[in-house]
């Protein structure tokens, strides 16, 4: 794909398709290396995963490795976990608590705030070799919304709240409904051999698939009994900046899945009435419906199930899937648990639902090996004329959760970003309400 | 490491390793050919079965995990019964085909406790698991058993599973180990 690419190409909300080309070619992953992950925000830890000075957590942006790291300030830094030196990676564990990381090739320091300090045997360098404060890793901006810590490697990139925009009025409902959230000790990765694409926008709009999908799983969790029928009044998908939220506005589906009374009995005597308290009665049905919420490029979580996790790209063709648990952090320590085990009796690689959908999404990518397989389209045409203004939702909102519209604007988002020379060149899709926007 | 108490320290005998080795590898096909009723036939009703989460850490930064923590399975026979519905549901769509797998039980060491009627073993699990078309996965876990003598029959009461993989190498954990 040559730079002028137009990659609106791809998709096509008018009729309802995209270009199963990218979820498989090479050239459009590098340059989504390029245009989405060295410039979006992306999700690096939980406040509560680095609560010490000297904390540390690794993963990833993009394929680029970074570390997050607490300063002695309460502040976190974010820099690229390779030695400036000849390269190599200075952290190899997944978490811990350092005061600084020697390179274990020629004994390079960096201090936990990413700086370059000694050198092993430094007296090799005479003056005046190496300048260390320009030979540092290269540090991302980093801003934190409600306790989750993102980044970016891009100085123009519009501020956190921008980049949420007006999704931030759904997002309290999850992240500040009862005071501050926590995950639970420890995290599950796995490989999927998936587009990361599939795994974002599933959750970001597929209400659809866990009814056939998931039958077997909720039957599992629910003493034999499936879902009910696919009602698609009073529900909706909600779309801000490529960000989705797909959502009913009552009952206890997400929170049923889970197969714990106590928990369901918590969600209905504290959270519910907390929420309406705080923020109305709309948002206090919406928490612990049948929903699911992505946000823009590769954040997912599920309101209620309370799995949190990040669709890492590993090549077009493997995702690496890190799976955490959402607390509040003033739960009871028996809900904390309750809420834990029902998560990952669900949703880990051994959950009784998410072991249906890697299955789903490694068959969608790889039947693209047939050539003429991949020139086909992927039809994205379910609700397309469902648009509605609301007046109490922001966003781009369409009636009926069983819709492909937050996939719609996901991709059209995704294209956006990849055509842009610049940030001026990024449009503003929906009408902001609660959000200033900088143009 | 815990203190053996005089009574684990007193070897097993041939024949009661013969027993549980029988019982390992009755265990392991009854799971190969998924008769899973079976197989919770032979679990204790308290049962834990349990498998962790894994990171990569410093070795002064270790960090023992605990059952508040993530893990794979932390399942009682409630959750365990639970599992093996989704398998009798007629709609587990991703095990029509049915996964393959063949469990390889080594390493068997058999020690006693305190408790005349439980046993500590340890042994490794091997699953090699080959679904779908050609899609083949190989799993490898330290295992440490309880075993309890109910009514004269071996039953499996407790399982830790400590999986070599940093990263779970594969899309699904749909066997037992």
């Amino acid at each position: 794909m040559s730079n002028d690419t137009d990659y609106h190409q791809f998709i096509d909300n008018e009729e309802g398709w995209v270009d199963r080309r990218i979820f498989w070619e090479e050239e459009i992953y590098e340059r989504e290396l390029k245009q989405i992950f060295a410039k979006s925000w992306q999700f690096i830890a939980h406040d509560s995963m680095i609560p010490n000075a000297n904390d540390f957590y690794t993963t990833y942006m993009g394929e680029d490795g970074v570390i997050g790291a607490r300063q002695k300030d309460g502040s976190v830094r974010v820099f690229l976990n390779s030695c400036p030196h000849r390269g190599n990676k200075f952290c190899f564990a997944d978490e811990g608590n350092a005061r600084s990381f020697i390179c274990n090739y020629h004994g390079w320091s960096f201090g936990i705030d990413g700086k370059l300090g000694a050198l092993a045997n430094e007296h090799v360098y005479d003056e005046g070799d190496i300048d260390k404060e320009k030979w540092s890793p290269k540090q991302a901006r980093v801003e934190t919304y409600k306790g989750l810590i993102f980044a970016t490697f891009d100085p123009e990139a519009p501020s956190l709240d921008e980049w949420l925009g007006d999704f931030r009025w759904y997002l309290d409902m999850m992240f500040d409904n009862d005071g501050e959230t926590e995950f639970i000790d420890g995290g599950i990765k796995s490989y999927v051999n998936a587009n990361w694409k599939f795994g974002v926008e599933n959750f970001i709009g597929d209400a659809y698939h866990a009814l056939w999908n998931h039958d077997s799983g909720l039957k599992a969790m629910n003493n034999g009994e499936g879902f009910g029928p696919a009602v698609t009044e009073n529900s909706y998908h909600a779309s801000v900046n490529g960000h989705g939220w797909e959502f009913g506005t009552d009952g206890y589906a997400d929170v049923v899945i889970g197969g714990s009374e106590k928990w369901l009995n918590y969600v209905r005597d504290i959270i519910k009435p907390k929420i309406k308290d705080k923020y109305g009665e709309l948002r206090s049905n919406i928490f612990g419906s049948l929903a699911s919420v992505s946000l823009f490029p590769n954040i997912s979580f599920l309101p209620g199930i309370q799995t949190f996790r990040v669709w890492l790209p590993r090549g077009p063709k493997k995702l690496e899937l890190r799976v955490f648990t959402i607390v509040n952090k003033n739960m009871p320590e028996e809900i904390k648990q309750e809420i834990n085990n029902a998560c990952m009796m669900t949703f880990n690689p051994a959950g009784v639902l998410e072991m249906d959908d890697g299955e789903n999404w490694e068959g969608n990518t790889q039947v693209n090996k047939g050539f003429l397989t991949r020139q086909e389209k992927l039809h994205y045409g379910c609700g397309i004329t469902r648009e509605i203004e609301h007046e109490e939702l922001p966003g781009i909102i369409y009636k009926g959760q069983f819709n492909d519209a937050n996939q719609r604007h996901f991709y059209t988002r995704w294209a956006d970003l990849m055509n842009a020379d610049s940030w001026n060149d990024v449009p503003t899709r929906y009408t902001p309400r609660h959000t200033k926007t900088s143009k | 490491m815990t203190n053996l108490s005089e009574k684990s320290a007193v070897p097993a005998s041939m024949e009661l390793t013969f027993e549980v080795e029988q019982f390992l590898y009755k265990e392991a096909r009854l799971l190969d050919t998924e008769e899973f009723h079976a197989w919770l036939d032979i679990l204790t009703e308290d049962i834990h079965y349990w498998m962790p989460y894994r990171y990569q850490r410093y070795r002064k930064n270790h960090v023992e995990p605990t059952v508040n923590h993530m893990a794979y399975y932390n399942d009682d026979m409630h959750n365990l019964k639970r599992r093996v519905l989704r398998n009798d549901t007629g709609t587990c769509w991703s095990e029509d085909p049915a996964t393959r797998s063949s469990h390889v039980i080594s390493n068997i060491e058999v020690e006693h406790t305190d408790n005349p009627d439980e046993y500590t073993v340890y042994s490794l699990t091997t699953v090699n698991r080959n679904m779908n078309e050609d899609e083949e996965h190989l799993m490898v876990g330290h295992r440490t058993d309880v075993l309890r003598r109910v009514d004269g029959q071996l039953k499996l009461a407790k399982r830790k599973i400590i999986l070599d993989q940093n990263i779970f190498m594969n899309k699904s954990l749909n066997v037992f180990l």
